[in-house]
């Protein structure tokens, strides 16, 4: 068995290649964890999206429940007292004539 | 030597290659047969063998009124089902059952029905659906396995019982059971989807994959005002507590385009009342009365048989038809033609019948649309009754002169009073302005109207009904400062258990619409039974004031004539800017 001798070009191609081999499997391990990353972190925003638009949609069924003229009734007439106006307290005039 | 040992090396790595290669292909061979020839079917088996197929709900469309107020809506809720560990000893489960029940409230007879599907093997058991959040946290810090919770959409009505009997409701699995909610089940519900519980060897489910995305239901935009509806009801409660009367409908519309802006019923009830099924504006028949008497006046002038200057002979306060005595309410002389409809005389209107003939009054009464259904889109609309020609007796041309003979329901007279405010042409009322989905929008047909009467007729029968607000029996229809057009009605009750029409029992009732000239609300008002004061004109009419007059100042509408001369009116001059 004789050991076959390389030449230092060989060596230096041979050390490159590997370099060069090596840095594209971290630069494409790096990018397959930065896109899963990425996609965890859409993944989350998308629900954080839905969450606040889910919370959007109760706070409008709240908000609409709160004003309803019912209650905006109530409030009007048993906290703030207040009273309907008199038929002679309302004067319409038409402001296009 | 050397090359012998490497062709047995080449020969050696040769026959690994091939069938590590072979290896290989079988391998790729058995995982396309699993994963694409034999997927679907695969899948499928899987589905079967698991029994845990789901139904997904889509989330229910939403309801809003024409300005844009929500009236119902669909919010995620969760609900909590139940599915058991193979290998789970039954004391253990029912200790979880028992657990939930005191943080739940189950009843007992909910408890057990659980406990006999845990005992059946049933693999999904409901325990409580559309919990609160709160409820729901409590759960969940339990960590008891094998309960789990799926997101299902609740119905929310945040203006709680305003126009309940227009919306109508939903049952647990939000499916419309009347109103609008069952009439447009379809448009709102959206397409199911459908998913599956995923499980492990021991069979705890680990995973809800979604196998077909559920389609939402698309919004509905109802042709009904919030305000105005809210004012219609308060002032229907009013009226029915003031009468003590049993039931009362209020419909108002735009004449125009038949939308309905107010369908107020009382009584009212919450959207879980199955007493909620029935609207009275659509589904109770009455007989209309004078309300009638618009329809009369319609066919004696359209048929040119009656001049406005012919007179009646109203002096005897009754007239005799077939043996049959019909009275007026009150005793009048010798009345003319606009007069017999301002007074309400039932003498004179019945002559004016006799005048017009049978076959014109069948004509007018068929073309205003009674005895059909108005085609409003709300379901189960009732269409009255009204006899065929061939069917009527000799005293039905009187009895239907004075609203007789005939049920009718509100939302059909009120079409019938949109003919007048229409000059003459009638339009179906509707209730849903729009669905919102652009493909339907482009399919959006104009209106089509229908002429009835001619536009003289209906402008002479304005000014007729005009006079009846004015010095006739709807006086207390009044509304300062706008001219009102309309007719009262009182109709006797037909008593089923006599078979005869009652003088105990009445139903009250005012059709009209303001302003006279420029219509912009058309109002019926029904008051069934009233106690005490019973007549149209002293019951329905003075709701219409009320009502007409909050309506139209909302609605910016200003009073045609000056209110009062002591107010002293500040007017107010825009300034152009250049």
């Amino acid at each position: 068995m004789v050991r076959k001798k390389f030449s230092k070009a060989q060596i230096i191609l041979g050390i490159s290649c590997t370099i060069l081999l090596t840095f594209f499997l971290i630069f494409y391990i790096w990018h397959q964890a930065e896109s899963i990353r990425i996609g965890y972190k859409t993944r989350q925003l998308e629900e954080e999206i839905l969450s606040l638009k889910k919370e959007i949609e109760k706070l409008e069924v709240k908000k609409s429940s709160l004003l309803s003229l019912e209650r905006v009734e109530k409030i009007a007439r048993e906290e703030l007292k207040l009273t309907s106006p008199e038929k002679k307290q309302i004067i319409s005039d038409n402001l296009d004539q | 030597m050397k090359n012998l040992y490497q062709k047995k090396i080449k020969k050696r790595t040769i026959i690994l290659t091939f069938f590590l290669a072979l290896w290989l292909c079988v391998l790729i061979s058995r995982l396309i047969q699993l994963q694409v020839i034999n997927y679907p079917r695969f899948r499928k088996e899987v589905i079967e063998q698991n029994q845990n197929k789901k139904i997904i709900n889509p989330k229910r469309g939403t309801i809003y009124d024409r300005s844009g107020t929500i009236l119902a809506k669909s919010l995620p809720v969760q609900s909590i089902f139940y599915s058991p560990l193979d290998d789970e000893p039954m004391d253990i489960q029912l200790e979880k059952i028992n657990k939930l029940r005191q943080i739940l409230h189950l009843s007992n007879k909910h408890a057990l029905t659980i406990k006999t599907r845990i005992e059946k093997n049933d693999h999904f058991i409901w325990i409580k659906r559309k919990i609160d959040l709160a409820t729901a946290e409590k759960v969940k810090n339990l960590h008891l396995n094998g309960v789990q919770f799926i997101e299902e959409n609740k119905r929310f009505y945040p203006q709680q019982k305003l126009a309940a009997h227009i919306i109508g409701r939903v049952n647990i699995d939000e499916e419309g059971q009347s109103g609008i909610e069952y009439k447009y089940n379809s448009t709102l519900q959206g397409e199911k989807g459908q998913g599956i519980v995923l499980r492990d060897a021991k069979r705890r489910g680990y995973r809800f994959q979604t196998l077909k995305e559920p389609q939402p239901g698309m919004d509905l935009v109802l042709t009904i005002d919030e305000t105005i509806q809210y004012i219609a009801e308060e002032e229907l409660q009013k009226a029915i507590h003031r009468t003590k009367a049993s039931w009362g409908t209020v419909v108002i519309s735009q004449p125009f385009s038949g939308e309905i802006l107010a369908m107020a019923n009382y009584p009212i009830f919450s959207h879980d009342s199955p007493r909620l099924d029935r609207n009275g504006a659509i589904h109770h028949t009455y007989a209309p009365g004078s309300t009638f008497k618009i329809i009369t006046a319609s066919a004696a002038i359209e048929s040119g048989r009656v001049n406005f200057k012919d007179q009646y002979d109203c002096s005897m306060g009754f007239i005799s038809i077939a043996g049959q005595r019909i009275r007026d309410h009150k005793k009048y002389e010798t009345l003319s033609f606009p007069e017999v409809i301002i007074h309400s005389s039932n003498v004179g209107t019945i002559q004016v019948g006799q005048q017009i003939g049978e076959e014109n009054l069948y004509k007018t009464i068929t073309g205003f649309g009674f005895g059909q259904r108005t085609g409003i889109d709300l379901p189960a609309e009732e269409k009255g009754i009204f006899r065929s020609i061939n069917d009527w007796t000799k005293i039905s041309i009187a009895s239907l002169s004075i609203g007789y003979e005939i049920s009718v329901t509100a939302i059909q007279m009120l079409q019938a009073v949109n003919v007048i405010a229409n000059k003459g042409v009638i339009t179906r009322p509707k209730i849903v302005k729009k669905i919102l989905d652009p493909s339907i929008e482009a399919k959006k047909s104009p209106l089509q109207f229908k002429r009835v009467i001619s536009e003289e007729t209906a402008t002479r029968l304005t000014s007729i009904f005009r006079e009846v607000t004015k010095t006739g029996t709807g006086k207390e229809a009044q509304v300062k400062g706008y001219d009102v057009a309309g007719k009262t009605g009182t109709a006797q009750k037909f008593d089923p258990s006599t078979g005869h029409y009652s003088s105990r029992a009445h139903t009250a009732s005012f059709a009209g619409f303001a302003p006279a000239e420029k219509p912009v609300i058309s109002m019926i008002i029904v008051i069934d039974d009233p106690q005490g004061q019973y007549y149209g004109g002293q019951v329905a009419a003075p709701v219409f004031r009320e009502i007409a007059a909050q309506v139209l100042r909302y609605l910016h509408i200003p009073p045609q004539k000056s209110l009062s001369e002591h107010i002293i009116t500040a007017k107010y001059w825009k300034q152009d800017k250049k």
